[in-house]
Protein backbone atom coordinates (compact mmCIF):
# COMPACT_ATOMS: atom_id res chain seq x y z
CA UNK A 1 0.00 0.00 0.00
CA UNK A 2 1.27 3.35 -0.88
CA UNK A 3 -1.60 5.18 0.78
CA UNK A 4 1.19 5.71 4.20
CA UNK A 5 3.14 8.15 1.92
CA UNK A 6 0.48 10.91 1.35
CA UNK A 7 -1.86 9.56 4.62
CA UNK A 8 -3.45 12.56 6.87
CA UNK A 9 -4.06 9.71 9.27
CA UNK A 10 -2.69 8.46 12.22
CA UNK A 11 -1.85 4.94 13.42
CA UNK A 12 -4.36 3.58 15.83
CA UNK A 13 -3.32 0.40 18.00
CA UNK A 14 -5.70 -1.51 19.98
CA UNK A 15 -3.77 -3.30 22.80
CA UNK A 16 -5.94 -6.03 24.51
CA UNK A 17 -8.72 -3.69 24.92
CA UNK A 18 -11.82 -5.38 26.52
CA UNK A 19 -15.35 -4.06 28.02
CA UNK A 20 -16.80 -5.93 30.75
CA UNK A 21 -20.01 -4.48 33.11
CA UNK A 22 -21.94 -5.50 35.76
CA UNK A 23 -25.34 -6.67 34.94
CA UNK A 24 -27.59 -7.47 38.16
CA UNK A 25 -26.11 -10.96 39.06
CA UNK A 26 -23.48 -11.26 36.31
CA UNK A 27 -21.12 -10.06 34.39
CA UNK A 28 -21.29 -9.16 31.12
CA UNK A 29 -18.52 -9.46 28.68
CA UNK A 30 -19.23 -6.98 25.29
CA UNK A 31 -16.13 -7.03 23.83
CA UNK A 32 -13.58 -9.54 24.35
CA UNK A 33 -9.82 -8.53 24.53
CA UNK A 34 -8.60 -7.59 21.29
CA UNK A 35 -5.27 -6.59 19.67
CA UNK A 36 -5.30 -4.62 17.00
CA UNK A 37 -3.37 -2.27 14.79
CA UNK A 38 -5.24 -0.08 12.24
CA UNK A 39 -2.30 1.96 9.66
CA UNK A 40 -1.93 5.47 9.02
CA UNK A 41 -5.01 6.54 6.56
CA UNK A 42 -6.27 2.81 6.48
CA UNK A 43 -10.08 2.63 5.58
CA UNK A 44 -11.21 0.08 7.83
CA UNK A 45 -15.19 -1.44 8.07
CA UNK A 46 -15.65 -3.42 10.95
CA UNK A 47 -18.98 -6.10 9.89
CA UNK A 48 -20.60 -8.19 12.66
CA UNK A 49 -24.07 -9.11 14.20
CA UNK A 50 -26.17 -6.83 16.03
CA UNK A 51 -24.94 -6.45 19.58
CA UNK A 52 -20.96 -8.15 19.43
CA UNK A 53 -19.91 -5.00 20.53
CA UNK A 54 -18.66 -2.80 17.57
CA UNK A 55 -20.44 0.28 18.99
CA UNK A 56 -18.67 -0.10 22.14
CA UNK A 57 -15.07 -0.53 20.18
CA UNK A 58 -15.64 3.03 18.80
CA UNK A 59 -17.18 4.35 21.89
CA UNK A 60 -13.63 3.33 23.55
CA UNK A 61 -11.76 4.72 20.49
CA UNK A 62 -13.10 7.84 20.93
CA UNK A 63 -13.32 8.35 24.86
CA UNK A 64 -16.79 8.42 25.50
CA UNK A 65 -16.23 5.76 27.47
CA UNK A 66 -13.38 3.87 29.23
CA UNK A 67 -12.27 0.04 28.37
CA UNK A 68 -12.06 -2.21 31.34
CA UNK A 69 -9.04 -3.54 30.00
CA UNK A 70 -6.37 -2.92 27.57
CA UNK A 71 -4.94 0.73 26.18
CA UNK A 72 -6.01 2.45 22.70
CA UNK A 73 -2.52 4.37 21.42
CA UNK A 74 -2.76 7.14 18.93
CA UNK A 75 0.41 7.32 16.80
CA UNK A 76 1.81 6.21 20.08
CA UNK A 77 0.25 8.25 22.53
CA UNK A 78 -2.22 6.06 24.84
CA UNK A 79 -6.01 7.50 24.33
CA UNK A 80 -7.07 9.12 28.05
CA UNK A 81 -10.38 10.69 26.97
CA UNK A 82 -12.14 12.43 24.15
CA UNK A 83 -9.63 13.87 22.16
CA UNK A 84 -10.04 16.32 18.99
CA UNK A 85 -7.62 13.90 16.83
CA UNK A 86 -10.71 11.23 16.56
CA UNK A 87 -13.90 12.35 15.61
CA UNK A 88 -17.37 10.09 16.02
CA UNK A 89 -20.27 10.09 12.95
CA UNK A 90 -22.77 8.48 14.53
CA UNK A 91 -25.92 6.59 12.70
CA UNK A 92 -28.54 9.24 13.86
CA UNK A 93 -27.46 12.54 12.58
CA UNK A 94 -27.89 14.15 15.59
CA UNK A 95 -28.02 17.54 14.01
CA UNK A 96 -28.41 20.66 16.86
CA UNK A 97 -32.12 21.48 16.16
CA UNK A 98 -32.07 24.80 16.65
CA UNK A 99 -28.98 25.69 14.16
CA UNK A 100 -29.21 26.15 10.49
CA UNK A 101 -27.42 23.76 8.93
CA UNK A 102 -24.24 25.84 8.59
CA UNK A 103 -24.24 26.47 12.18
CA UNK A 104 -24.38 22.56 13.04
CA UNK A 105 -21.48 22.35 10.65
CA UNK A 106 -19.04 25.24 11.65
CA UNK A 107 -20.01 23.74 15.43
CA UNK A 108 -16.76 22.53 16.54
CA UNK A 109 -14.83 25.20 14.83
CA UNK A 110 -17.00 27.69 17.17
CA UNK A 111 -16.17 25.50 20.24
CA UNK A 112 -12.27 25.73 19.36
CA UNK A 113 -13.15 30.13 18.86
CA UNK A 114 -12.42 29.92 15.36
CA UNK A 115 -13.67 33.57 14.47
CA UNK A 116 -17.02 33.83 12.17
CA UNK A 117 -16.26 34.81 9.60
CA UNK A 118 -13.49 32.09 8.98
CA UNK A 119 -16.47 29.41 10.47
CA UNK A 120 -18.88 30.45 7.62
CA UNK A 121 -15.81 30.41 4.75
CA UNK A 122 -14.78 26.94 5.66
CA UNK A 123 -18.79 25.56 6.36
CA UNK A 124 -20.12 26.73 2.89
CA UNK A 125 -16.85 25.19 1.10
CA UNK A 126 -17.53 22.00 2.95
CA UNK A 127 -21.46 22.21 2.28
CA UNK A 128 -20.51 23.22 -1.33
CA UNK A 129 -18.54 20.07 -1.40
CA UNK A 130 -21.24 17.75 -0.75
CA UNK A 131 -24.03 19.16 -2.93
CA UNK A 132 -25.74 20.97 -0.23
CA UNK A 133 -24.91 24.47 -1.43
CA UNK A 134 -27.92 27.01 -0.76
CA UNK A 135 -29.29 24.76 1.80
CA UNK A 136 -26.58 26.34 4.93
CA UNK A 137 -30.04 28.65 6.46
CA UNK A 138 -31.89 26.06 6.35
CA UNK A 139 -33.39 24.11 9.64
CA UNK A 140 -32.95 20.39 9.87
CA UNK A 141 -36.13 19.69 10.10
CA UNK A 142 -36.61 20.70 6.58
CA UNK A 143 -34.07 19.07 5.28
CA UNK A 144 -34.45 15.07 3.83
CA UNK A 145 -32.59 12.32 5.99
CA UNK A 146 -29.80 12.18 2.95
CA UNK A 147 -28.69 15.81 3.54
CA UNK A 148 -28.88 15.67 7.37
CA UNK A 149 -26.42 12.88 7.10
CA UNK A 150 -24.07 14.77 4.99
CA UNK A 151 -24.24 17.62 7.27
CA UNK A 152 -23.49 15.30 9.39
CA UNK A 153 -20.36 13.91 7.78
CA UNK A 154 -19.43 17.02 7.37
CA UNK A 155 -19.41 18.52 11.06
CA UNK A 156 -16.56 16.22 11.85
CA UNK A 157 -14.84 16.39 8.48
CA UNK A 158 -14.48 20.00 8.98
CA UNK A 159 -11.96 19.96 11.94
CA UNK A 160 -10.07 17.46 9.97
CA UNK A 161 -9.33 14.22 13.03
CA UNK A 162 -6.78 12.22 12.14
CA UNK A 163 -9.23 9.50 13.49
CA UNK A 164 -12.74 9.23 11.89
CA UNK A 165 -14.85 6.82 13.39
CA UNK A 166 -18.45 5.79 11.86
CA UNK A 167 -21.10 4.34 13.51
CA UNK A 168 -23.84 2.91 10.94
CA UNK A 169 -23.50 6.43 9.46
CA UNK A 170 -25.74 5.26 6.34
CA UNK A 171 -27.78 2.81 7.93
CA UNK A 172 -31.48 4.58 8.04
CA UNK A 173 -31.11 5.87 4.38
CA UNK A 174 -32.41 4.69 1.23
CA UNK A 175 -30.76 2.44 -0.93
CA UNK A 176 -29.91 4.82 -3.64
CA UNK A 177 -29.07 7.69 -1.18
CA UNK A 178 -26.54 5.31 0.52
CA UNK A 179 -24.70 4.38 -2.67
CA UNK A 180 -24.59 8.38 -3.55
CA UNK A 181 -23.03 8.90 0.03
CA UNK A 182 -20.66 5.78 -0.27
CA UNK A 183 -18.96 7.46 -3.02
CA UNK A 184 -19.00 10.75 -1.57
CA UNK A 185 -17.32 9.74 1.23
CA UNK A 186 -14.68 7.75 -1.00
CA UNK A 187 -13.74 10.51 -2.90
CA UNK A 188 -13.08 12.73 -0.04
CA UNK A 189 -11.25 10.02 1.88
CA UNK A 190 -9.64 9.62 -0.81
CA UNK A 191 -8.02 13.37 -1.22
CA UNK A 192 -7.45 13.20 3.05
CA UNK A 193 -6.75 9.77 3.34
CA UNK A 194 -7.94 9.83 7.40
CA UNK A 195 -7.65 7.05 9.20
CA UNK A 196 -11.43 5.38 9.23
CA UNK A 197 -12.94 2.80 11.23
CA UNK A 198 -16.19 2.47 9.93
CA UNK A 199 -19.08 0.11 11.44
CA UNK A 200 -21.73 -1.06 9.29
CA UNK A 201 -24.40 -4.11 9.07
CA UNK A 202 -24.15 -4.44 5.54
CA UNK A 203 -21.43 -6.73 4.19
CA UNK A 204 -21.86 -4.74 0.24
CA UNK A 205 -20.82 -1.68 1.75
CA UNK A 206 -17.80 -2.99 3.99
CA UNK A 207 -16.22 -4.82 1.34
CA UNK A 208 -17.20 -2.10 -1.22
CA UNK A 209 -15.06 0.88 1.72
CA UNK A 210 -12.56 -1.05 3.26
CA UNK A 211 -8.91 -1.66 2.94
CA UNK A 212 -9.64 -4.21 5.22
CA UNK A 213 -12.87 -5.74 6.48
CA UNK A 214 -12.58 -6.83 10.04
CA UNK A 215 -15.23 -9.57 11.48
CA UNK A 216 -16.76 -10.02 14.58
CA UNK A 217 -18.56 -12.35 16.35
CA UNK A 218 -21.95 -12.12 18.37
CA UNK A 219 -21.53 -11.58 21.78
CA UNK A 220 -19.19 -11.61 23.58
CA UNK A 221 -17.57 -9.60 20.75
CA UNK A 222 -14.13 -10.40 19.29
CA UNK A 223 -12.48 -10.31 15.43
CA UNK A 224 -12.83 -13.68 14.14
CA UNK A 225 -11.42 -13.14 10.98
CA UNK A 226 -9.60 -10.24 8.85
CA UNK A 227 -9.65 -9.63 4.86
CA UNK A 228 -7.62 -7.72 3.18
CA UNK A 229 -9.47 -6.13 0.07
CA UNK A 230 -7.51 -6.01 -3.04
CA UNK A 231 -9.72 -4.09 -5.24
CA UNK A 232 -7.87 -1.33 -6.99
CA UNK A 233 -8.71 2.78 -5.92
CA UNK A 234 -10.38 5.26 -7.00
CA UNK A 235 -13.51 2.52 -6.96
CA UNK A 236 -16.41 2.49 -8.05
CA UNK A 237 -18.92 1.97 -5.59
CA UNK A 238 -22.22 1.77 -8.18
CA UNK A 239 -20.72 -1.31 -10.10
CA UNK A 240 -18.46 -3.04 -7.47
CA UNK A 241 -21.08 -5.51 -7.34
CA UNK A 242 -19.62 -6.88 -10.50
CA UNK A 243 -15.98 -7.49 -9.51
CA UNK A 244 -15.07 -10.73 -9.66
CA UNK A 245 -12.31 -9.84 -6.63
CA UNK A 246 -15.72 -8.63 -4.82
CA UNK A 247 -17.98 -11.48 -5.34
CA UNK A 248 -15.18 -13.62 -4.04
CA UNK A 249 -14.51 -11.59 -0.99
CA UNK A 250 -18.23 -11.62 -0.58
CA UNK A 251 -19.36 -15.33 -0.51
CA UNK A 252 -16.47 -16.01 1.21
CA UNK A 253 -16.77 -13.85 4.55
CA UNK A 254 -20.69 -14.30 4.16
CA UNK A 255 -20.68 -17.85 4.74
CA UNK A 256 -18.67 -16.87 8.36
CA UNK A 257 -20.72 -13.89 9.16
CA UNK A 258 -24.32 -16.20 8.35
CA UNK A 259 -22.97 -18.49 11.42
CA UNK A 260 -22.41 -15.00 13.56
CA UNK A 261 -25.67 -14.08 12.78
CA UNK A 262 -27.50 -17.34 13.58
CA UNK A 263 -25.55 -17.70 16.75
CA UNK A 264 -27.47 -14.42 18.09
CA UNK A 265 -30.49 -15.60 16.95
CA UNK A 266 -30.05 -19.22 18.44
CA UNK A 267 -29.00 -16.84 21.51
CA UNK A 268 -31.99 -14.42 22.03
CA UNK A 269 -34.43 -17.59 21.88
CA UNK B 1 -16.42 14.17 -6.81
CA UNK B 2 -19.80 12.91 -7.28
CA UNK B 3 -22.30 15.77 -7.38
CA UNK B 4 -25.43 14.69 -7.21
CA UNK B 5 -28.62 16.12 -6.88
CA UNK B 6 -30.06 16.74 -2.85
CA UNK B 7 -32.47 14.62 -2.57
CA UNK B 8 -35.60 16.47 -1.63
CA UNK B 9 -38.75 15.28 -0.19
CA UNK B 10 -41.35 15.53 -2.54
CA UNK B 11 -43.88 18.34 -1.52
CA UNK B 12 -47.12 17.12 -0.33
CA UNK B 13 -49.87 17.14 -3.29
CA UNK B 14 -51.71 20.75 -2.75
CA UNK B 15 -55.11 20.13 -1.46
CA UNK B 16 -57.74 21.09 -4.29
CA UNK B 17 -59.47 24.27 -2.95
CA UNK B 18 -63.04 23.76 -2.11
CA UNK B 19 -65.88 26.08 -2.06
CA UNK B 20 -65.59 26.56 1.94
CA UNK B 21 -62.12 25.88 3.15
CA UNK B 22 -62.10 25.27 6.28
CA UNK B 23 -58.48 25.60 6.19
CA UNK B 24 -58.10 29.45 5.09
CA UNK B 25 -57.28 31.78 8.38
CA UNK B 26 -59.84 33.82 6.68
CA UNK B 27 -62.85 31.96 6.96
CA UNK B 28 -61.81 30.86 10.42
CA UNK B 29 -61.47 34.82 11.60
CA UNK B 30 -64.49 35.50 9.51
CA UNK B 31 -66.34 32.92 11.39
CA UNK B 32 -65.21 33.54 15.16
CA UNK B 33 -66.42 37.66 14.51
CA UNK B 34 -69.80 36.12 13.42
CA UNK B 35 -69.66 33.84 16.35
CA UNK B 36 -68.80 36.79 18.55
CA UNK B 37 -71.27 39.48 16.93
CA UNK B 38 -73.99 37.05 17.13
CA UNK B 39 -73.24 36.25 21.07
CA UNK B 40 -73.31 39.98 21.96
CA UNK B 41 -76.37 40.49 20.07
CA UNK B 42 -77.71 37.50 21.96
CA UNK B 43 -77.01 39.01 24.85
CA UNK B 44 -78.12 42.67 24.35
CA UNK B 45 -81.65 41.59 23.28
CA UNK B 46 -82.16 39.06 26.11
CA UNK B 47 -81.41 41.47 28.52
CA UNK B 48 -84.41 43.18 30.24
CA UNK B 49 -86.40 40.40 28.49
CA UNK B 50 -85.20 37.22 29.18
CA UNK B 51 -83.21 38.18 31.72
CA UNK B 52 -82.39 40.93 34.33
CA UNK B 53 -79.83 43.09 33.20
CA UNK B 54 -79.35 44.02 37.16
CA UNK B 55 -77.55 40.56 37.62
CA UNK B 56 -75.97 39.99 34.07
CA UNK B 57 -75.90 43.31 32.59
CA UNK B 58 -75.83 43.92 28.39
CA UNK B 59 -72.96 45.02 26.00
CA UNK B 60 -74.70 48.10 25.64
CA UNK B 61 -74.49 49.17 29.63
CA UNK B 62 -70.74 47.49 29.63
CA UNK B 63 -69.66 50.05 26.92
CA UNK B 64 -71.18 53.22 28.76
CA UNK B 65 -69.77 51.98 32.30
CA UNK B 66 -66.05 51.73 30.37
CA UNK B 67 -66.63 55.19 28.54
CA UNK B 68 -67.48 56.66 32.61
CA UNK B 69 -63.91 54.88 33.57
CA UNK B 70 -62.00 56.11 30.85
CA UNK B 71 -62.81 59.62 31.23
CA UNK B 72 -62.16 59.02 35.25
CA UNK B 73 -58.56 59.77 36.15
CA UNK B 74 -58.44 57.91 39.40
CA UNK B 75 -59.01 54.92 36.53
CA UNK B 76 -55.53 55.67 35.17
CA UNK B 77 -53.86 55.12 38.62
CA UNK B 78 -55.15 51.61 39.24
CA UNK B 79 -54.53 51.11 35.81
CA UNK B 80 -51.16 52.01 36.03
CA UNK B 81 -50.99 50.36 39.80
CA UNK B 82 -52.05 47.11 38.52
CA UNK B 83 -49.46 47.01 35.10
CA UNK B 84 -46.65 48.02 37.52
CA UNK B 85 -47.53 45.21 39.95
CA UNK B 86 -48.27 42.87 36.74
CA UNK B 87 -44.91 43.92 34.98
CA UNK B 88 -42.89 43.54 38.27
CA UNK B 89 -44.55 40.29 39.80
CA UNK B 90 -43.83 38.53 36.15
CA UNK B 91 -40.16 39.71 34.98
CA UNK B 92 -38.97 38.73 39.03
CA UNK B 93 -41.16 35.61 39.21
CA UNK B 94 -39.70 34.72 35.41
CA UNK B 95 -35.86 36.26 35.86
CA UNK B 96 -35.64 34.35 39.38
CA UNK B 97 -37.62 30.87 38.63
CA UNK B 98 -35.27 30.52 35.36
CA UNK B 99 -31.89 31.80 37.39
CA UNK B 100 -32.99 28.91 40.25
CA UNK B 101 -34.16 26.02 37.08
CA UNK B 102 -30.78 27.19 35.75
CA UNK B 103 -29.29 26.46 39.07
CA UNK B 104 -30.58 23.71 40.38
CA UNK B 105 -30.32 22.01 36.99
CA UNK B 106 -26.22 22.37 36.58
CA UNK B 107 -25.92 21.46 40.47
CA UNK B 108 -27.36 18.31 40.43
CA UNK B 109 -27.07 17.30 44.12
CA UNK B 110 -28.38 20.58 45.21
CA UNK B 111 -31.48 20.40 43.05
CA UNK B 112 -31.67 16.74 44.13
CA UNK B 113 -31.93 17.63 48.12
CA UNK B 114 -34.11 20.59 46.84
CA UNK B 115 -36.88 18.95 44.41
CA UNK B 116 -39.18 17.77 47.48
CA UNK B 117 -39.53 21.35 49.43
CA UNK B 118 -40.12 23.02 45.91
CA UNK B 119 -42.81 20.89 45.35
CA UNK B 120 -44.10 20.85 49.02
CA UNK B 121 -43.90 25.00 48.54
CA UNK B 122 -45.59 24.91 45.23
CA UNK B 123 -48.69 23.17 46.35
CA UNK B 124 -49.42 25.51 49.04
CA UNK B 125 -52.45 27.00 47.69
CA UNK B 126 -51.70 31.19 48.07
CA UNK B 127 -54.84 32.18 48.90
CA UNK B 128 -54.28 30.41 52.02
CA UNK B 129 -50.93 32.22 52.78
CA UNK B 130 -52.17 35.70 51.18
CA UNK B 131 -53.16 37.32 54.15
CA UNK B 132 -49.41 36.40 56.16
CA UNK B 133 -47.76 38.10 52.79
CA UNK B 134 -49.84 41.29 53.45
CA UNK B 135 -48.38 41.36 57.30
CA UNK B 136 -45.23 40.69 55.52
CA UNK B 137 -45.36 43.29 52.68
CA UNK B 138 -47.34 45.36 53.76
CA UNK B 139 -51.00 46.58 52.20
CA UNK B 140 -48.67 48.45 49.29
CA UNK B 141 -47.72 47.14 46.19
CA UNK B 142 -44.99 44.88 46.89
CA UNK B 143 -47.37 41.95 48.32
CA UNK B 144 -49.65 42.50 45.05
CA UNK B 145 -45.92 41.83 43.48
CA UNK B 146 -44.61 39.14 45.06
CA UNK B 147 -47.96 37.20 45.29
CA UNK B 148 -48.00 37.63 41.10
CA UNK B 149 -44.35 36.55 41.34
CA UNK B 150 -44.68 33.34 42.89
CA UNK B 151 -46.82 31.80 40.88
CA UNK B 152 -45.11 32.40 37.48
CA UNK B 153 -41.83 31.71 39.62
CA UNK B 154 -42.51 27.96 40.12
CA UNK B 155 -44.29 27.32 36.45
CA UNK B 156 -40.96 28.59 34.93
CA UNK B 157 -38.57 26.90 37.76
CA UNK B 158 -40.10 23.67 37.07
CA UNK B 159 -40.19 23.92 33.27
CA UNK B 160 -36.81 25.29 33.21
CA UNK B 161 -35.23 22.17 35.11
CA UNK B 162 -37.13 19.73 33.77
CA UNK B 163 -36.28 21.40 29.80
CA UNK B 164 -32.35 21.21 31.14
CA UNK B 165 -32.85 17.91 32.51
CA UNK B 166 -34.44 16.25 29.72
CA UNK B 167 -31.55 17.39 26.92
CA UNK B 168 -30.68 14.52 24.69
CA UNK B 169 -28.09 13.18 25.91
CA UNK B 170 -26.30 12.23 22.47
CA UNK B 171 -26.23 15.75 21.45
CA UNK B 172 -24.14 16.51 24.67
CA UNK B 173 -21.57 13.29 23.95
CA UNK B 174 -21.71 15.18 20.23
CA UNK B 175 -20.49 18.43 21.88
CA UNK B 176 -17.92 16.46 24.22
CA UNK B 177 -16.20 14.25 21.58
CA UNK B 178 -14.94 17.91 19.80
CA UNK B 179 -13.67 18.63 22.92
CA UNK B 180 -16.20 21.21 24.67
CA UNK B 181 -15.96 22.49 27.71
CA UNK B 182 -18.87 21.59 30.34
CA UNK B 183 -19.59 25.26 30.24
CA UNK B 184 -19.63 25.14 26.10
CA UNK B 185 -21.85 22.20 26.50
CA UNK B 186 -24.59 23.78 29.33
CA UNK B 187 -24.23 27.03 26.94
CA UNK B 188 -24.35 25.67 24.03
CA UNK B 189 -26.49 22.21 23.97
CA UNK B 190 -28.31 22.30 27.40
CA UNK B 191 -29.50 26.07 27.58
CA UNK B 192 -31.25 26.23 23.51
CA UNK B 193 -32.39 22.48 23.99
CA UNK B 194 -34.06 23.99 27.17
CA UNK B 195 -35.39 27.32 25.15
CA UNK B 196 -38.75 25.38 23.87
CA UNK B 197 -39.91 24.79 27.46
CA UNK B 198 -38.47 27.96 28.98
CA UNK B 199 -40.08 29.95 26.42
CA UNK B 200 -43.62 27.88 26.89
CA UNK B 201 -43.24 28.77 30.35
CA UNK B 202 -43.33 31.96 29.97
CA UNK B 203 -45.54 32.18 27.83
CA UNK B 204 -48.28 30.23 30.07
CA UNK B 205 -47.39 31.86 33.05
CA UNK B 206 -48.88 35.42 32.17
CA UNK B 207 -51.99 34.98 33.17
CA UNK B 208 -51.25 33.51 36.24
CA UNK B 209 -49.51 37.08 37.29
CA UNK B 210 -52.64 38.62 36.68
CA UNK B 211 -54.26 36.49 38.86
CA UNK B 212 -51.64 36.72 41.93
CA UNK B 213 -51.91 40.56 41.51
CA UNK B 214 -55.94 40.73 41.38
CA UNK B 215 -56.06 38.18 44.12
CA UNK B 216 -53.27 40.02 47.00
CA UNK B 217 -55.87 43.46 45.57
CA UNK B 218 -59.23 42.18 46.18
CA UNK B 219 -57.61 41.20 50.07
CA UNK B 220 -56.26 44.72 50.89
CA UNK B 221 -55.54 47.64 48.60
CA UNK B 222 -56.72 51.49 47.63
CA UNK B 223 -55.87 51.02 43.96
CA UNK B 224 -55.39 49.14 41.31
CA UNK B 225 -57.86 47.61 38.72
CA UNK B 226 -58.46 44.83 41.93
CA UNK B 227 -59.47 46.99 43.61
CA UNK B 228 -61.93 48.91 41.35
CA UNK B 229 -63.61 45.49 40.67
CA UNK B 230 -64.16 44.63 44.22
CA UNK B 231 -65.49 48.60 44.70
CA UNK B 232 -68.09 47.91 41.73
CA UNK B 233 -69.09 44.15 42.44
CA UNK B 234 -69.59 44.82 46.60
CA UNK B 235 -71.51 47.34 45.21
CA UNK B 236 -73.97 45.67 43.60
CA UNK B 237 -72.54 47.46 40.44
CA UNK B 238 -72.43 44.29 37.79
CA UNK B 239 -71.94 46.32 34.81
CA UNK B 240 -68.84 48.36 36.20
CA UNK B 241 -66.97 45.17 37.61
CA UNK B 242 -67.95 43.27 33.66
CA UNK B 243 -66.65 46.71 32.20
CA UNK B 244 -63.72 45.84 34.36
CA UNK B 245 -63.54 42.28 33.49
CA UNK B 246 -63.32 42.53 29.70
CA UNK B 247 -60.25 45.16 29.93
CA UNK B 248 -58.32 42.57 31.62
CA UNK B 249 -59.55 39.94 29.56
CA UNK B 250 -58.66 41.94 26.10
CA UNK B 251 -55.25 43.32 27.50
CA UNK B 252 -54.08 39.33 28.69
CA UNK B 253 -55.18 38.68 24.96
CA UNK B 254 -53.10 41.71 23.35
CA UNK B 255 -50.31 40.68 26.34
CA UNK B 256 -50.63 37.16 25.25
CA UNK B 257 -50.07 37.50 21.56
CA UNK B 258 -47.04 39.71 22.38
CA UNK B 259 -45.61 36.59 24.00
CA UNK B 260 -46.65 34.43 21.35
CA UNK B 261 -45.40 36.05 18.97
CA UNK B 262 -42.01 36.37 20.71
CA UNK B 263 -42.10 32.30 20.92
CA UNK B 264 -42.69 32.23 17.26
CA UNK B 265 -39.80 33.58 16.60
CA UNK B 266 -37.50 32.30 19.09
CA UNK B 267 -38.59 28.68 18.15
CA UNK B 268 -38.45 29.00 14.05
CA UNK B 269 -36.46 25.71 14.04
CA UNK B 270 -38.82 23.66 15.26
CA UNK B 271 -41.04 22.09 12.52
CA UNK B 272 -44.71 23.66 12.47
CA UNK B 273 -47.13 21.04 13.89
CA UNK B 274 -49.96 19.69 12.14
CA UNK B 275 -52.22 21.50 14.87
CA UNK B 276 -51.62 25.04 13.33
CA UNK B 277 -51.87 24.83 9.92
CA UNK B 278 -49.40 26.62 7.61
CA UNK B 279 -50.94 30.16 7.20
CA UNK B 280 -51.63 30.03 3.16
CA UNK B 281 -54.11 32.58 1.17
Amino acid sequence: MNAASQAGGAELALAGVGKRFQARDRVVTALEATTLTIENGEFVTLVGPSGCGKSTLLNIISGLTFASEGSVRLDGNTITGVNRSVGYITQQDNLFPWRTLRENVALPLELAGVPARERRGKADHWLARVGLDGFGDAFPYELSGGMRQRGNIIRTLIYEPSVILMDEPFGPLDAQTRIVLQDMLLSIWESARSTIVFVTHDLTEAIALADRVLLMSARPGRIVRADRVNIPRPRNVFQIHEDPEFRRLYNEIWDELRVQVRNVDVAAH
Amino acid sequence: MSTSPPIEESAPAPMTRRRFDTESPWVVNASRLILLIVLFALWEIGGGWLFDTFYFSKPSLIAKAFAKDIIDPAFYTDLATTGLELVLGYVIGGVSGIALGILLARWRFVGKICDPFLLALNSVPRIAVAPMLIVWFGIGYSSKVFLGATLVFFITFFNTLAGIRSVDKALCDIARVMQATEWQIFLKVMLPSASSWILTSIKISLPFALVGVILGEFLVSSQGLGFRLNTYSTNYNITGAMAIVFLMMVLMLLLTAITNAIEARALRWRPKSAAEPVAQS
